[in-house]
């Protein structure tokens, strides 16, 4: 019995190493081992400390698909190892990268020439020879989804092999010259319906048929000029991030440059002209910054202010035509418009081929409104057109006054009324009922100020009546709180009189009192 | 005839019952020395507790409206200051006696130090006004919360958040003063109980101790002079000066509380309601403690994160301990006052320390700040400005003392002076210039201590 015991535990034990090593890959893996522990030619570790704790991290399936790859002798090197851990990937990205054989061999720079090697560190792309950068690439959209580089180059990155097999769309030769491919490229998934929401259903395919239709599209597909763009000069090649990403080139923050970076270059836009045969001017971009528009996107960070595709589409980008500007703005100034369309000014503008809101406020460089242009002086927006075409109309030129005035003396109100709130709450009176009645009148304020596009002044009436009562409501409210803090006042001042009348006696009793002492003394 | 029997029909009631002829005789011959020093620092502590007496009657009021709760505490403040008839004014004696209290209560007790009124019988008289300052420094912490803003709610965080420093006990300390691992309701139904009910109690008991302690042994005489020929009786020469004092407080206090009802607007001593606390929002930079806790939080500022294998606030609570300490146990270190002889190393330590509580205090204020108060250009603004206030400070102090009380001991003035000079002036970090400082006055004042020893020595050997 002790002797087959004895020849069983030899047996027990070469199973249970069976057993571990098949849950536990790493057992087999000296290479991996070795390329972990590998230290540099100063005798200290390749690996950083952070590269080694999160190799620690790892799961087991990705320790897997790690020793794989070293052992099939992709990954040869610790440097190279320590690149690929020094990008910190989530479990599902790295379970893409590792499983990338393209992605491996083109990250070993023993092995790549400069122009085929993806670096990780961002400098090194500032070389023209580097087009790809590691940390973009993995921060790509397509990436994340399990779309490597076979995705769109075609080829098996499960092979080790050195070979490639590109897909037919991506042309042999003459790519740089005629772009008109790259949209094709792109639309193999992009404008499959069926494709494209295995992965987001909420994604548009009709991106292509936009653009086709686009002056974009025609210049590209229809006159073949190279200034044309395309979709990668919008969202780039190996680092396409979806818009809502702050660092895509599509983000609403960064439209602005994206676009501008053709249309506010004098060279790119040499030669296109406007319909009226003027250049196409490239002064947008410089306009839009400073406008009220561009100052609340760029500045304030309101990613509810408009860009330029808010305006002008996106893949359907175009001059915003002479009806549609109105439609335009009015999809954010929805009341303006609507006061705008009802009045009488609509129809003398359309006479006139007048475009809209943009006769009077502008388009890129829109600025901030301002009270003064309803006043008949220098400033007023009214006087050129009337001036020409309703010169001898006494209604206008009244209406404008009233507007202005009305405007004027509620905003100077309200001004003034917070003033006196804000001292009232410093002298410790209640001033809740006041900052109600002035938020009132702030809202007043702004729906007169609106109301002005109804060119009406029964319309305006309508609103601006409020706040004349909240006017008066806030004046007695004042008067109240003043009449409150005198009376404060008058209460303080009987105490201290009372309280000094006491002292008074206090003090003279103990005048009396002393002397009495003294007297006792003496 | 005995007064007794002269005195009216209910005091005869009283004494047949409750015997107070005794009282009433010991209070009739109880008297206030008198001597070459000012009477004045004798009614200190009777406006202290006066404004004690009116933190608790306002107290009692605004409990009448209060509700504590993370729903409730903001809001009922907020409509007992609006909406209810005189409860503006009711909030606003609050705060300020509050404040008034503090500041008469360190007077007395810097008083009481310069006088040396704490030398035997007296030492425990200066412990139990020692641990009434502790309190009523709780009075202000707790009650800062209880309104339940924006501010207080950050700054309780940011003060509650010290006590994690204390070794050993800290994380333990701050889950019992919070009532968990952060400033929640349940803070502010600690800080509640700790403000209207656990230290009105304590405070209550131990001022009790002290009176009877002051009462029993009278007020301090003069240093050096012995029980004053005859002094000023208590009643009623004393108790109307004392009542005339504490009319002008309150007149002061009205005045006050009707023309700035949130304070005077400097950092540490406003109480405006301001917005409600919010728990997830982001703490706002610039927020500052009380005045009175100020010296400490810019003290905290000054530390570094690690020093000597320390946390840099374990290090600082470390220090202030330390001082603090020293501080509570003067009456048995200084022995000269103990033989009833002047003492004015004491003396100087004193104006040292005032000297040091000043220059903090004037830093943490941001004086001469220009522009954002931490950039290194503001902060070297604000120790340059702030060192020449406290230089101009010092300087007025010691010439009074020179030429009007012709002291001749400012080793620990100096030290002050020398360590707002190192700092504000020649660049130097603040705890650099402190040990220096440090170092040069304690050298200098154990060589002194050394030297007097001596010449005592080689008097008693040549006798």
């Amino acid at each position: 019995m002790r002797i087959f015991s004895l020849a069983l535990c030899p047996l027990v034990c070469i199973f249970a190493t069976a057993v571990a090593a098949e849950e536990n890959p790493l057992a087999s893996s000296a290479k991996l081992t070795g390329l972990l522990a590998a230290a540099g030619p100063d005798g200290k570790p390749v690996l950083s400390p952070e590269q080694r704790t999160y190799f620690d991290g790892l799961n087991d399936h990705l320790k897997a698909l790690l020793t794989k790859a070293v052992d099939a002798d992709i990954i040869t090197r610790a440097d190279h190892l320590g690149s690929i851990l020094a990008l910190g990937l989530r479990p599902q990205k790295m379970e893409v990268f590792l499983q990338d054989n393209c992605v491996l061999c083109h990250t070993d720079p023993e092995v790549q020439k400069p122009e085929t090697f993806f670096p990780l560190s961002q400098e090194s792309t500032n070389s023209p020879a580097h087009h790809l950068n590691l940390r973009d690439f993995v921060d790509d959209a397509h990436f994340r989804r399990g779309l490597s580089c076979a995705g769109c180059h075609g080829g098996d990155p499960a092979s080790d092999k050195l070979e490639h097999s590109f897909v037919k769309e991506w042309p042999g030769t003459g790519r740089d010259k005629d772009r008109g491919w790259v949209l094709s490229f792109c639309a193999r998934c992009h404008s499959d319906p069926t494709f494209m929401n295995r992965f987001n259903p909420a994604l548009p395919t009709d991106q292509l048929a936009k653009y086709k239709e686009s002056p974009h599209g025609k210049l590209l597909l229809e006159t073949k000029d190279p200034r044309a763009p395309h979709c990668v000069s919008c969202h780039g090649v190996h680092g396409i991030r979806s818009a809502k990403n702050p660092l895509s080139k599509v983000y609403p923050k960064r439209v602005h440059e994206t676009c501008g970076a053709c249309h506010a270059n004098a060279e790119t836009m040499a030669g296109f002209k406007l319909p009226d045969g003027s250049p196409l001017p490239t002064s947008q971009l410089a306009e839009y910054r400073t406008s009220v528009h561009g100052r609340a996107l760029l500045e304030r960070g309101d990613l509810g202010a408009p860009a330029c595709n808010n305006c002008h589409g996106n893949h359907a980008a175009m001059p915003v035509g002479l009806s549609s500007v109105s439609q335009s703005c009015g999809l954010c100034h929805a009341g303006n418009a609507s006061l705008f369309d009802g009045s009488k000014h609509k129809q003398a503008f359309e006479e006139h081929k007048w475009p809209q809101c943009a006769k009077c406020h502008g388009n890129h460089g829109i600025s901030k409104t301002h009270d003064a242009m309803l006043s008949g002086g220098p400033r007023s927006l009214c006087t050129e057109c009337h001036q020409q075409y309703a010169k001898d109309n006494p209604e206008c030129t009244a209406t404008a006054d009233y507007f202005y005035a009305s405007i004027t003396h509620l905003d100077e109100s309200w001004n003034r009324f917070g003033v006196i709130a804000e001292q009232l709450a410093m002298k410790g009176l209640d001033v809740d009922p006041i900052h109600d009645k002035l938020n009132e009148l702030a809202d007043t304020v702004k729906q007169a100020r609106a109301h002005v596009h109804s060119f009406s002044k029964n319309s305006f009436d309508q609103v601006a009546a409020p706040g004349n009562q909240a006017m008066q409501s806030i004046s007695t409210l004042v008067d109240d709180a003043k009449s409150e803090f005198r009376l404060r006042q008058l209460g303080l001042l009987t105490s201290i009189v009372l309280m000094g009348l006491v002292m008074i006696a206090i003090y003279l009793k103990l005048r009396r009192l002393e002397r009495q002492e003294d007297r006792s003394h003496q | 005839m005995s007064d007794l029997d002269r005195g009216r029909g209910w005091r005869r009631w009283l004494d047949s019952r409750y015997q107070i002829t005794p009282l009433i005789e010991f209070l009739r011959h109880k008297e206030v020395p008198k001597g070459p020093h000012s009477m004045f620092w004798y009614y200190l502590g009777g406006t202290t507790m006066f404004f004690f007496v009116v933190q608790i009657l306002t107290g009692v009021l605004l409990l009448m409206y209060y509700q504590p709760g993370e729903a409730t505490a903001y809001e009922s403040i907020r409509y007992l200051t609006t909406k209810v008839p005189f409860g503006w004014l009711m909030r606003s004696i609050h705060c300020w006696s509050a404040h008034l209290m503090i500041i008469s209560l360190v007077a007395h007790m810097f008083s009481t130090m310069m006088l040396k009124a704490y030398r035997p019988p007296r030492e425990l008289t200066w412990v139990t006004g020692y641990i009434l300052f502790a309190l009523t420094l709780g009075f202000g912490f707790s009650g800062y919360l209880l309104p339940w803003n924006k501010l207080a709610f950050f700054a309780t965080s940011v003060g509650t958040d010290l006590v994690k420093s204390v070794p050993l006990v800290g994380n333990w300390m701050l889950q019992v003063l919070r009532g968990g691992p952060d400033v929640t309701a349940n803070t502010l139904y600690r800080f509640f109980g700790l403000h209207v009910v656990i230290l009105p109690l304590a405070f209550v008991a131990l001022i009790g101790v002290h009176l009877l302690f002051v009462q029993r042994q009278g007020m301090a005489p003069p240093l050096g002079a012995k029980v004053a020929p005859r002094g000023m009786k208590f009643f009623p020469s004393f108790a109307l000066r004392d009542l005339l004092l504490w009319l002008f407080c309150f007149m002061v206090l009205l005045v006050l509380a009707v023309f700035l009802p949130y304070g005077p607007g400097i950092p540490g001593m406003d109480w405006e309601l301001g917005e409600k606390a919010d728990p997830l929002a982001p703490a706002f930079p610039g927020i500052k403690p009380e005045w009175y806790f100020l010296w400490e939080y810019q003290l905290l500022k000054e530390f570094p994160p690690h020093l000597f294998g320390l946390e840099g606030p374990q290090l600082c609570l470390l220090v202030v301990t330390v001082l603090l300490g020293i501080w509570a146990i003067i009456p048995w270190l200084d022995r000269q006052a103990r033989r009833d002889q002047p003492s004015p190393g004491f003396s100087d330590f004193g104006w040292g320390a005032i000297l040091f509580l000043t220059f903090l205090t004037l830093k943490a204020w941001d004086i001469g700040a220009s522009g954002p108060a931490t950039s290194p250009a503001s902060l070297k603004a604000i120790s340059w400005i702030c060192a020449w206030w406290t230089i101009a400070a010092g300087v007025v102090i010691v010439g009074v003392r020179f030429w009007v009380h012709h002291h001749r001991w400012f080793f620990f003035t100096g030290a002050a002076l020398l360590h707002v000079v190192l700092h504000g002036l020649l660049g130097l970090s603040y705890l650099v210039a402190g040990a220096i400082a440090a170092i040069l006055a304690v050298g200098v004042v154990t060589a002194c201590i050394f030297r007097d020893r001596r010449r005592q020595a080689n008097a008693g050997g040549s006798r």
